[in-house]
């Protein structure tokens, strides 16, 4: 029986290795794609271009700037001369922020009255303008305690010019707050998923187009053998494509990484064998590989980007999205790979993760050989 | 000529039609799927899970913790020992701690000056920088609160300080909703992805069953073969188009459109038209389906990525802006957040059009040239 598996792991990876230029571009995309992302991608929203309208041109109207371009957040383009050219800059997208200082900003402020100043933002990107706006008026407030301190400080009411509540932010496992620390090992998790199942999704359904299928269903190997053989050879090289992402990861790019390649490499392995089974169940259910290569597009690779924690982690989103997040291996493998990467966590911390991966292989290969029914005919 | 390509034209479109599967899931990406990124809020940084460690406990503290609220912190959970807080970040349960100091109380009350330590996971990049932002402003207007106190304690008239007053205009998208941004740019990709997949796919088993070279010995000449491979395509992502604006970007986002859809339809054709040519280049390079997709992904992925909406030009470095000139979805999603979202009209949006036109002419062409060699050469 062992015999009957081996032959069928043995003709599938001759069929892997025999079109070198399928093999070549198989290890070799994964990594051009993540380097791609990984060179550019910016998650973080920093040094917005802003441009401001001052009509006050007074000390403090510049203090007020200063903040704003001190800051990490913004990048000073311009000052403009008119509300006309702000809106031309805000259209044009020269700039993402624009902020109108109006003419008795100074005397207002000095007098302890409220200044009226008008934000602009570009909502093109929403989440972006969402940020933005935040920082805009994390600014604000920030002016308007030190202003606060200090006018209540003139005026004898405190001692000090001391703003009473300050915050000390610090940042654990990632404390350079690189976007690439946690970025590139998150792409590394979606394309441990996408391009396995991709390919294993197009192995039983091109069979089916080209008629071969019948070979198989004629002979007399089970059907777990066929499912079985049919991965092999499927996980062997998504697991070379680990290696180099891996390697890729780490030296290249110099993601940091304080945890245990033994424990990552076996969440790896987990998580790669349900990629593999995702991608042949899909290749069990459809009947034209075009068919096939959609659904894991769109059934398999969207919720991964969206649901796994990638983007949003998944303790803020919303109750409906974390039971969704729950179903998606990506999310188990994601939390896996930071805590290795990052913080350094061993195989303690993640056995219940390991567990889930191992059930959702097992579930997805049940699947698989359960729907593969041979016909005759 | 025209019955023949007609003749040919019914053949492909009743190959893709067929495919029952292939038919459900073309539905389904062009509603479910645009729906759930709509829904998605996948990029917002919204609710941080919040933990407090409040060494302080006092009626100061309690203040405070009370400003930490929803939209932007969602506290899941009060922390009791210090050894919590290591916990908390490393299980995921929580994106930030907040940690008031002992002294919190005694600091309000009296002149002093108290210090907050917030200590957020940086495994979570963006949520951390923005959630530092978002308390520095908390803490600020709360000491703006103290100042008052202090002030009227001291016997001040009116208490009330310098103030600033925000009067914020969100241009093009009012509330922000990501909703339109993320479900209009999901039926944008929908468009380039299906048009390249399904035309590329239909050309590459053609190949792979050797059926082309019969359509060689036929008297069609090679455009109307070519032709009849990619209006089907067309005709589908256009009409399926028109479906998810009727079903979903309008009744359940309440996308406005605020342009002209018979102009955002024709440049969707040109655009389809460009993206299908390319499909039958890769499909004419590749010998098999999965050298195709690997193919397309290598080609998809970049201008995907160069295309504006993932990274806004401003952070892209100045090769990968220069790059982004050839990518045609760039100017599509461009074109298309102008008419639907701006209003622009066709004159304001010359240079998209223009730009979609030009790479789409090159594609054809070059596509067409090769398909044209390929058939002679079998």
């Amino acid at each position: 029986m062992p015999s009957r598996l081996l032959a069928i792991i043995r003709k599938e990876t001759r069929e892997v290795l025999r079109d070198p230029i399928y093999l070549a571009l198989a290890i070799v995309v994964p990594i051009i794609a993540t380097t791609l992302l990984a060179l550019g991608f910016v998650l973080d929203v920093k040094n917005l271009p802003v441009a401001f309208y001052d009509q006050d041109r007074s000390p403090l109207s510049r203090d007020y700037m200063y903040a704003f371009t001190d800051s990490e957040y913004f990048r000073l383009v311009t000052i403009a001369n008119s509300p006309e050219e702000l809106d031309r800059l805000i259209a044009s997208a020269t700039v993402r922020a624009a902020v109108v200082i109006p003419p008795d900003f100074s005397r207002r402020l000095h007098a302890g009255e409220s200044a009226t100043v008008q934000i602009l933002v570009d909502g093109t990107f929403p989440s972006r303008a969402l940020i933005a706006s935040g920082y805009i008026t994390a600014i604000d407030a920030q002016f308007v305690a030190m202003l606060g301190a200090d006018y209540a400080a003139r005026r004898g009411f405190v001692r000090t010019s001391m703003v009473p509540v300050t915050v000390d932010g610090r940042v654990w496992f990632n404390p350079s707050l690189e976007t690439k620390n946690s970025l590139i090992p998150g792409l590394m998790v979606i394309s441990l998923m996408f391009y396995p199942a991709l390919l294993a999704a197009l192995v039983l359904v091109r069979e089916k187009e080209r008629g071969t299928i019948f070979n198989l269903y004629c002979s007399p190997v089970a059907r777990w053998e066929v499912i079985l053989g049919k991965a092999v050879p499927y996980v062997g090289l998504a697991m070379v494509v680990y290696a180099l992402l891996f390697a890729l990861n780490i030296f290249v790019f110099h993601v940091r990484f304080v945890g245990s390649p033994l424990v990552l490499t076996l969440a790896a392995l987990l998580y790669i064998t349900a990629s593999v089974g995702f991608g042949l169940a899909i290749s069990v259910f459809t009947s034209t590989q075009v068919a096939a290569m959609l659904v894991v597009f769109i059934g398999l690779m969207t919720p991964s980007m969206l649901f796994s924690g990638l983007m949003t982690p998944v303790s803020s989103m919303e109750p409906s999205a974390r039971f969704i997040s729950r179903f998606i291996p990506a999310s188990y493998f994601i939390a896996m790979v930071r805590g290795v990467y990052l913080k350094g966590l061993g195989f303690g911390h993640f056995a219940h993760d390991l567990l889930t991966l191992a059930a959702f292989a097992a579930i997805v290969y049940a699947v698989a050989i359960l729907g593969f029914r041979k016909r005759a005919g | 000529m025209f019955r023949r390509t007609g003749g040919l034209i019914r053949k492909e479109f009743a190959q893709i039609v067929r495919d029952r599967p292939l038919m459900f899931i073309l539905v389904w990406a062009f509603t479910a799927a645009i729906y759930s990124a709509g829904q998605g809020r996948a990029t917002e940084t919204m609710n941080v899970a919040t933990t407090v460690f409040d060494l302080s406990r006092g009626p100061a503290s309690r203040e405070f913790i009370s400003h930490l609220q929803a939209p932007y912190f969602k506290i899941v959970s009060y922390l009791d020992r210090e050894s919590e807080i290591t916990a908390s970040l490393d299980n995921g349960q929580a994106a930030i701690v907040v940690i008031i100091p002992p002294d919190f109380q005694r600091d309000i009350d009296g002149a002093g000056q108290a210090h907050i330590q917030v200590l957020t996971d940086g495994a979570l990049a963006m949520p951390a920088t923005v959630s530092i932002a978002y308390i520095a402003a908390i803490s600020a207007r709360y000491s703006v609160d103290v100042l008052d106190r202090r002030a009227r304690v001291a016997g001040a008239a009116s208490a009330r300080g310098p103030a600033l007053d925000e009067r914020l205009r969100v241009r093009f998208n009012p509330n922000m909703l990501s909703s339109w941004f993320a479900a209009l740019l999901e039926l944008l990709n929908m468009c380039t992805m299906i048009s390249l997949l399904v035309t590329a796919a239909n050309l590459v088993r053609e190949k792979e069953r050797g059926t082309l070279e019969r359509l060689l010995v036929s008297p069609a000449r090679p455009i109307e073969i070519f032709l009849a491979k990619i209006i089907p395509t067309v005709i589908i992502v256009l009409v399926l188009s028109a479906l998810s604006f009727a079903v979903v970007l309008v009744p359940a986002f309440g996308l406005p459109i605020r342009g002209s859809l018979v102009l955002f339809f024709s440049v969707t054709a040109l655009y389809v038209f460009a993206m299908t040519s390319m499909g039958i280049a890769i499909a004419l390079a590749a010998r098999n389906m999965a050298q195709a997709v690997l193919l397309m992904i290598l080609i998809l992925q970049p201008m995907i990525f160069l295309s504006g909406a993932w990274n806004p030009p401003e952070s892209m470095s100045p090769w990968m802006r220069g790059l982004s000139l050839v990518s045609p979805l760039r100017y599509f999603i461009d074109f298309a957040f102008g008419v639907i979202l701006k209003g622009n009209t066709a004159s304001m949006l010359v240079w998209d059009i223009a730009g979609i036109a030009i790479l789409g002419t090159v594609l054809f062409t070059l596509s067409l040239l090769s398909f044209e060699r390929r058939l002679r050469a079998s």
